[in-house]
């Protein structure tokens, strides 16, 4: 996880501080900012001078490099969380006029169109808040733990090479292979609710992304030698039940991963093992 | 492990599979007959009954309704091992369930999402409703009817009428309150139904793509417009009957049947009561 601001953006932009050379109009930003972990939080708004091609990213590497409000005072730079700037990595997520999304896609041509416009941005709200716009998402990658989101090849003699793979499968899977845990779909779900404390996280809702994933796995011709385990832990608490289907997940999912449609699938696995669970006397 | 998870937490699958499962069986399918027994207090005008024609066939054929559902056999124990208990259980974990949760409606107005909140919201006013709904018919709780009415199997439609009228006579203040709340209740409950059907379907795993999701939802809209239509003819039928009309069709038809007594078994001091009642007062 890298923080950056102006001091650790990535080089590509140089020209960071300055304002775009065809700069045609000014927008507000009004942000809200947190010194640190249970700190409390404020406003600040930021004038920017704005041309064609800008994003939230490019407005926040401004920001940071003259930290001066509407008001004039000087201010701390923004501290935001960045890598990839190309939507693939999910570092960026933020909530941008109401709605999280990636601020490196968030272009403002789109978001703020007109000279004055005012774009809100506010740190997610369902992981810890380490500083200003820049969240604690570790919570996703212990979700990932929690259904065995890998495929296992360790052992102690060569595997040869796994089963082939139809071209159906491959067309599904891809799409659920996409997913850059990013947190759009558990920040949008009304079931994801935040939990600082790492013990629970065990048994709080685990979220679309988890369950996505644990599809995605049990799809794949190794992956799916482990499809108990994880159907197992998707059936206890926090799991796949306590879904409430409202479905904001697939419309803020960025990359348009069906995740409802995998919420569907977890669920009719999770019938049938229950019942051949039952069953088989397991 | 045993020992430190509890008894909701080992069987969290099949309880919260219980809860849908209750959702549909029972619950589900005897509001659909619930609901299109009431509503014969509409339909009954065009069956006709026994000669009679008009609102008065429709207040026979509702009688007839009722005097089969009391002479079935052990009725008590279908009431309270085929509802009582299985809408306490939905009801009591259904709650737990929605308070587990948080609402984002005004951040993501998405259609999904809204039906998700008043999902919730229709669970809590459905609980209330249908607890006084019973409470005050069933179990003569007449101090929370005004006017104090006591509905009998005998009287079904009249003092049905006068139960969620306020009066005998006619339209009360409180009566309208009644009435309003009979409307609003049932209506939530109807949607409630309709939508945990569409939504149960996802839970189980049967709609596993959009398309699915879709096409079921289209069932379920269909579904829910019936017993919408079924729900709000009841309401209406019963609070513009003509009182003293139906009194006397339900007078006659008791002359002509000998009085239906299998329901001195489920309320044997009301029904002796009502029957003491009707050879003074008829």
């Amino acid at each position: 996880m890298t923080a950056s601001t102006a001091a650790t953006a990535n080089g590509t932009t140089s020209s960071a501080g300055n304002a775009p050379a065809q700069a045609d109009r000014t927008i507000n930003f009004r942000i809200k900012r947190c010194d640190g972990p249970g700190k409390p939080s404020r406003w600040e708004t930021f004038a920017v001078p704005v041309g064609r091609g800008a994003n939230v990213i490019s407005c926040l590497q401004q920001i940071a490099a003259r930290p001066v409000t509407t008001e004039g005072t000087r201010t701390t730079p923004v501290v935001w969380d960045a890598n990839c700037l190309e939507e693939v990595c999910g570092a960026c997520t933020m909530v941008i006029n109401g709605k999280v999304r990636q601020s490196c896609s968030a272009l403002i041509d789109t978001i703020a169109p007109r000279e004055g416009d005012t774009v809100s941005l506010e740190p997610m709200t369902k992981f810890p808040i380490i500083r200003d716009l820049w969240v604690d998402r570790a919570r996703i990658f212990d979700n990932l733990k929690r259904v065995k989101a890998w495929v296992p090849i360790d052992g102690t003699y060569a595997l040869g090479p796994g089963p082939r793979e139809s071209a159906d499968s491959q067309t599904t899977r891809y799409i659920l292979s996409t997913c850059m845990t990013c947190g759009c779909c558990m920040e949008a779900c009304p079931q994801f609710l935040i939990a600082e404390n790492e013990h629970e996280w065990e048994t709080a809702f685990i979220g679309a992304q988890a369950i996505s994933q644990a599809r995605l796995f049990n799809m794949h011709g190794t992956g799916k030698q482990l499809k108990g385990d994880r159907l197992d832990a998707l059936m206890g608490p926090g799991g796949i039940t306590d879904c409430g289907n409202a479905q904001n997940c697939v419309q803020v999912c960025p990359k348009e991963i069906p995740l409802t449609e995998s919420i569907g699938v977890i669920g009719r696995a999770a019938t049938v093992h229950a019942i051949a669970s039952w069953f088989s006397g397991r | 492990m045993a020992d430190t998870d509890g008894f909701l937490e080992r069987h969290h699958f099949l309880l919260r599979r219980l809860h849908s499962l209750t959702g549909i069986a029972p619950i589900s399918l005897f509001l659909m007959f619930h609901l299109t027994t009431n509503a014969s207090i509409v339909w009954g005008r065009l069956a006709g009954h026994d000669g009679l024609t008009g609102a008065d066939a429709a207040v026979g054929t509702f009688q007839h309704e009722v005097n089969f559902i009391h002479s079935m056999p052990m009725l008590l124990l279908i009431e309270i091992f085929g509802l009582w208990l299985p809408i306490g259980f939905h009801a009591v974990l259904g709650v737990a369930y929605a308070l587990g949760g948080k609402n984002n409606t005004t951040q993501y107005a998405y259609q999904a999402n809204r039906r998700y909140a008043l999902q919730r919201l229709s669970g809590y006013f459905g609980f209330l409703f249908i607890f006084y709904h019973v409470a005050t018919l069933r179990w003569g709780w007449t101090f929370l009817v005004p006017g104090g009415t006591q509905w009998t199997g005998e009287h079904a439609a009249s003092t049905m009428a006068a139960a969620i009228r306020g009066s005998a006579e006619g339209f009360t203040a409180a009566g309208m309150i009644v009435a309003i709340f009979y409307m609003v209740g049932v209506s939530l409950l109807v949607f409630h139904l309709a939508n945990g059907l569409w939504t149960s379907a996802i839970t189980w795993g049967l709609t596993t793509t959009e398309q699915a999701q879709k096409r079921w939802g289209h069932v379920c809209t269909a579904i829910g417009a019936g017993l919408m239509l079924a729900a709000w003819s009841s309401v209406i039928g019963f609070a513009t009957l003509d009182y003293d009309a139906a009194r006397a069709v339900e007078l006659g038809l008791q002359g002509a049947e000998h009085a239906p007594e299998p329901a001195s078994e489920v309320m044997p001091g009301m029904a002796a009561k009502e029957i003491d009642e009707t050879e003074t007062g008829g």
